[in-house]
């Protein structure tokens, strides 16, 4: 397996003269090019990037990307999609700014699902978005660009948002970690907004390590952001110990056992047997690990909910793509016609639809059985949640049902079968705020797959420190796709 | 006509006063430049979200308590959902679940008699853009977009257009008693929505209610309601009841009548839900009994003090209360030992006058109370005449000189022998100053003639007390 | 049936946006996924007693922001992206009606 260097080992070579930050930003950009032309998985590429003087400070000289949901300051920011296909802000997001402070250099803005919504990276506006392990396959969405080019070794890391499993679930099909801390502790102020009770700032890397290093310059309360919080006290790298023992982790019985899926298919049943498997390394290491069992019901709701709470909320948030003060103007006679045109033909088909089904569930006489309920089910699930922090340190689960799936099938469309608990699962971390981090943990037919440690809010160091000490016993970490090997 | 009960609602919207806006931290004013007060947030850019405004918080909380209102454990806010050119977000800021004032109460007078005005309740928002509408296009000013805004909401239970604009006028006094807004119709800083139904005098129902929207002057407010209540009670007596529709109107300025907008099955149905960028606050009892300490003495208790126990008429009373201003001019002359009634026949009369003349408020008025009381002293103690008080005022108040200046003149200190007196005790203590004017340090002169007019106050007369200074010193 | 072709492109009109055909048989579909797992909930029990989850974190406090000014965006910045505006403000159709 193909390895590469960590950000302490590129910091390393920075200090010690063996190449400069100019040299790693001509490398990254040489990549960046690269990998475009074979996953597409960038809306623009900052070809003027120049390196940055090296500190003390980890981060200092190295490049990274940004999806294109984040504000950038004078850098294009679409949201991957056509109402915003021209649209360069005049201010970048906080969580961007907190980075720069660090003096890393962006190297483009990533490709996505378009505004966040949709999870097989298919629906930008610049084209699908191809797995770099097998480019018939989807790199899983929505931070699709993001974990594509950190797969395939263009830079350490890239930044991510995530409200369903945004940034999770692309982490597991293109084998990489993705990690999102809990709500608020990374200011949304300039983050695009999908559902922003469920929208999480994150990112993509390629060990547990590096996104560590990463979220302690990414975090901080924010004046700008309400719903964000003081975590001066908390310090993700320093506290990766890889002590892990006498800790105490669950799965959920009815999402993973294989006898619920009758019809598994082959690549499920290795998926599961893995998982499994994998549990066996945190045992070694002392820790606890237990089945509970969770109400089928309640299980069964999760994808529902969601899929009320993200179309309601998103459908208000994007009221302000219009096109009269930004986007391209709409045609028409009137001021309805233009705002209606410019959203007719800005928006993906994808989109058109989650905004009809949320609007129609925050309709007066729907809120109710819809909205409401979604809201209080919510609760429940979290509730249960809750309590279950209370014994344990985190929840333990698969990603997905397998590997990434291939791009041809993929509609993004709502549809129900007996595995949509699986594959929705990871939505319980944003119901609740969770701090949740998804890290490789084998290959099902020579594509990677992941695991998933959630925990409690504010506990992220712990999440962080039993992923760190399960990836240290596997061979995944700082793998990189081969993609861009042949061409070098 | 006059046979059918009138039931009235309001909901009276009024811009507050603050440094900021109520989301955003740009400046909470919009006469200026077209967007010179914009915020990311105020245009929606994306990305962008609310931050609450603490002050504004506090003027809501302090409104809730003037109103007698129920105020909840936590402040949060909702959207309201709906797209038009001045709401750039596509939804407003506003509170539905839990507004910062329920079930409120207030005690106003009409015509004389008192009357409860129940209050359904107040809530924070904020306000829309502006438009400018030209014969093709409409441009779009952002400064007003955000400002933060009180909506208040009456139960149906005025019975009249005077009762309507007696609640109206009142409130927007009390607006300004208790700072929290300038309440100032002519910019535009209040609009109202209006409810009219009416029904037999014995009916148990209410009849049909029909909505008017968005009206901006409270004369407009009493035309409107006397307009749908003959047009109602018109349809009822021509059997044709059926046809008062519970809709939306506007009322249309030119030909002072109400025109249909939208009837109930267009109702925008504005999808409220809460804003979940905007946490739950904790309304802490500490903080409110803190604000309760600010809660002004209203508009009505005071026009109660002022005829019962400082003696003024109903009349005089009414004029002094009608703006905050006024009052407390008022009460800093009474506080200061001008008469009552002296303090009020000057301000309902010549001042009241005088700034409407010159087109100005109290707050530029140069005679404050202090000055007027050095004419009402004089006045009371005989050594000036009323002729002579009202010329001091009107030369005070023209030259901007203090009244004191003018009464100096007439006081002048001329008697020979007492400044004469003065002299000699300052020569005394003066020696070391009189030996170097004599050899020779004639400018000193100026500094005894200086000691002297210190001495009395600058009443001396100059003339005299250089004579006296030549013959002593030379 | 209570999801009808009309009903979507009625509520679709009202986000202003225009529909395919194929995008609206689509959301028919998806409406009755969704709409079968809602009632899934309406069977949860007690539901009703359950306080709604409008805010992400509970128990959270914040402190509002003091009343202060802070600059305003040029107005460079205000019209950069806007495709239509005159003098200093932005220019749209003629708007008729209220809101």
């Amino acid at each position: 397996m193909k390895t590469i260097k960590t950000i302490e080992e590129l910091h390393q070579m920075l200090i010690n003269k063996e190449i400069t930050s100019d040299e790693l930003v001509k490398d990254s950009l040489k990549k960046a090019h690269l990998l475009q032309t074979k996953c597409n998985a960038f809306v623009t590429i900052l070809d003027d990037a120049k390196g940055k003087e090296v500190t003390e400070d980890l981060l200092s000289g190295i490049p990274y990307g940004i999806k294109d949901n984040y504000s950038t300051k004078g850098i294009l920011s679409t949201g991957s999609s056509n109402t915003l296909k021209d649209y360069v802000p005049f201010f970048s997001a906080t969580a961007v700014l907190n980075l720069e402070k660090h003096h890393v250099v962006p190297i483009g803005k990533t490709a996505m699902d378009e505004f966040g919504m949709g999870g097989s990276g298919t629906t930008a506006h610049t084209g699908n978005i191809l797995n770099p392990w097998d480019t018939t396959r989807m790199a899983g969405g929505s931070s699709s660009g993001s974990a594509a080019s950190v797969a395939a070794g263009v830079y350490p890391f890239a930044l991510g948002s995530d409200t369903g499993d945004s940034i999770r679930k692309p982490a597991a099909f293109c084998g990489i970690v993705g990690y999102k801390p809990t709500y608020g502790m990374i200011s949304r102020y300039g983050l695009f907004p999908f559902a922003s009770s469920l929208d999480h700032c994150g990112c993509l890397t390629r060990s547990v390590k590096d996104a560590a290093i990463v979220v302690d310059a990414m975090k901080g309360i924010d004046k700008n952001d309400l719903t964000s919080w003081d975590s001066q006290d908390i310090h993700l790298f320093e506290s990766l110990d890889g002590n892990v023992k006498g800790k105490k982790l669950f799965y959920i019985k009815e999402i993973v056992n294989l006898e619920n899926y009758p019809d598994a298919s082959l690549e499920l049943k290795e998926h599961l047997n893995n998982f499994y498997h994998t549990l066996d390394y945190l045992k070694e290491e002392g820790v606890t690990i237990e089945e509970v069992s969770i109400e089928q019901n309640l299980i069964n709701t999760i994808f529902s909910v969601y899929e009320c709470l993200s179309c309601a909320e998103a459908t208000s948030n994007m009221s302000n793509l219009t096109g009269i003060i930004f986007g391209p103007r709409g045609e028409g006679k009137g001021v309805n016609e233009m705002m209606k045109e410019h959203r007719t033909k800005g928006f993906s088909s994808l989109i058109k639809r989650r905004f009809v089904i949320g609007s129609y569930i925050l309709q007066k006489e729907n809120q109710e059985r819809y909205f409401v309920n979604a809201q209080r089910v919510r609760r429940l699930i979290v509730d249960k949640m809750k309590e279950l922090f209370k014994t344990y340190d985190g929840l333990i689960m698969p990603v997905s049902t397998g590997p990434a799936p291939y791009i041809d099938g993929s509609k993004d469309e709502i549809t129900k079968d007996n595995t949509t608990n699986l594959e929705e699962h990871l939505q319980i971390g944003n119901f609740g705020g969770f701090p949740s981090i998804t890290i490789p943990n084998g290959f099902i037919n020579n594509l990677p797959v992941g695991i998933n440690i959630t925990g409690n809010c504010y506990d992220d160091a712990n999440v962080l420190n039993i992923a760190y000490a399960l990836e240290s016993k596997m061979p995944y970490k700082n793998q990189v796709a081969p993609i861009l090997k042949e061409d070098e | 006509m006059g046979k059918y009960k009138a039931v009235i609602g309001l909901e009276m919207h009024c811009e507050m006063q603050s440094n900021s806006k109520v989301f955003s931290s740009a400046r909470n004013s919009y006469n200026d430049n077209p967007n010179a007060n914009i915020r990311p947030l105020d245009m929606a850019f994306p990305g962008t979200l609310p931050t609450v405004n603490i002050e504004c918080i506090r003027k809501s909380l302090l409104m809730a308590l003037i109103l007698n209102c129920q105020i909840p454990k936590y402040m949060y806010f909702d959207r309201k959902n709906y797209y038009y050119p001045d709401l750039p977000k596509g939804y407003q800021i506003t509170q539905m679940h839990e507004p910062v004032g329920v079930n409120g109460h207030i005690t106003i007078d009409v015509d004389g008699q008192s009357k409860e005005v129940l209050i359904h309740d107040i809530h924070l928002e904020e306000d829309s853009a502006s438009l400018d509408h030209y014969s093709t296009i409409s441009l779009i000013d952002y400064n007003r977009s955000g400002v933060p805004l009180l909506e208040l909401v009456t139960e149906p239970c005025l019975a009249s257009s005077k009762e309507a604009v007696a609640f109206l006028e009142y409130m927007r006094r009390v607006y300004q008693y208790a700072n929290v807004s300038e309440a100032d119709t002519k910019k535009g800083q209040i609009r109202c929505d209006v409810n009219v139904s009416i029904m037999d005098e014995d009916a148990k129902e209410l009849g049909t209610k029909v909505e008017i929207k968005n009206v901006n002057s409270f004369a407009n407010v009493a035309t409107a309601i006397e307009y749908e209540i003959k047009r109602q009670s018109e349809l009822k007596d021509a059997g044709r009841y059926d046809e008062v529709e519970q809709e939306t109107r506007r009322f249309d300025e030119e030909t002072g009548t109400t025109i249909r907008m939208r009837g109930k099955v267009d109702a925008i149905d504005y999808k409220y839900y809460v804003e979940p960028n905007i946490p739950k606050f904790k309304i802490e009892n500490s903080w409110l009994e803190e604000i309760k300490k600010d809660i002004p003495i209203l508009p009505r208790e005071r026009k109660l003090n002022y005829q019962n126990n400082l003696g003024l008429s109903e009349y005089d009373a009414n004029i002094i209360i009608k703006e905050k201003d006024y009052a407390d001019y008022f009460e800093e002359c009474v506080q200061l030992g001008i008469d009552p009634k002296v303090a009020a026949n000057y301000l309902t009369g010549p001042i009241i006058a005088y700034l409407n003349k010159e087109g100005l408020t109290l707050k530029d008025f140069y005679l404050i109370p202090a000055y007027l009381k050095e004419i009402t002293e004089e006045v009371a103690k005989g050594t000036i005449s009323s002729k002579q008080a009202k010329d001091i005022f009107n030369k005070s108040l023209e030259e901007k000189l203090e009244p004191k200046n003018y009464l100096s003149d007439n006081k002048q200190i001329s008697d020979e022998k007492e400044l004469e007196e003065i002299i000699n005790q300052i020569l005394e203590n003066n020696p070391s100053q009189i030996t170097e004017y004599q050899n020779g340090k004639t400018n000193l002169f100026q500094y005894f003639v200086g000691q002297v007019m210190k001495e009395t106050k600058g009443k001396a007369n100059p003339n005299i007390v250089r004579d006296i200074l030549n013959k002593k010193l030379n | 049936m209570k999801f009808t072709e009309e009903l979507i492109d009625d509520l679709a009109a009202k986000l202003l946006i225009g529909l395919t055909k194929e995008e609206n048989k689509l959301i028919l579909s998806e409406f009755n996924i969704i709409d079968e797992t809602m009632e899934l909930i309406t069977k949860i029990p007690n539901i009703k007693e359950v306080e709604p989850m409008t805010h992400t974190l509970d128990d959270f406090s914040y402190t509002p922001r003091e009343d202060e000014i802070e600059e305003s965006i040029s107005i460079e910045d205000i019209l950069a992206n806007c495709d239509a505006y005159e003098g200093r403000e932005v220019k749209v159709p003629k708007v008729v009606g209220g809101e």
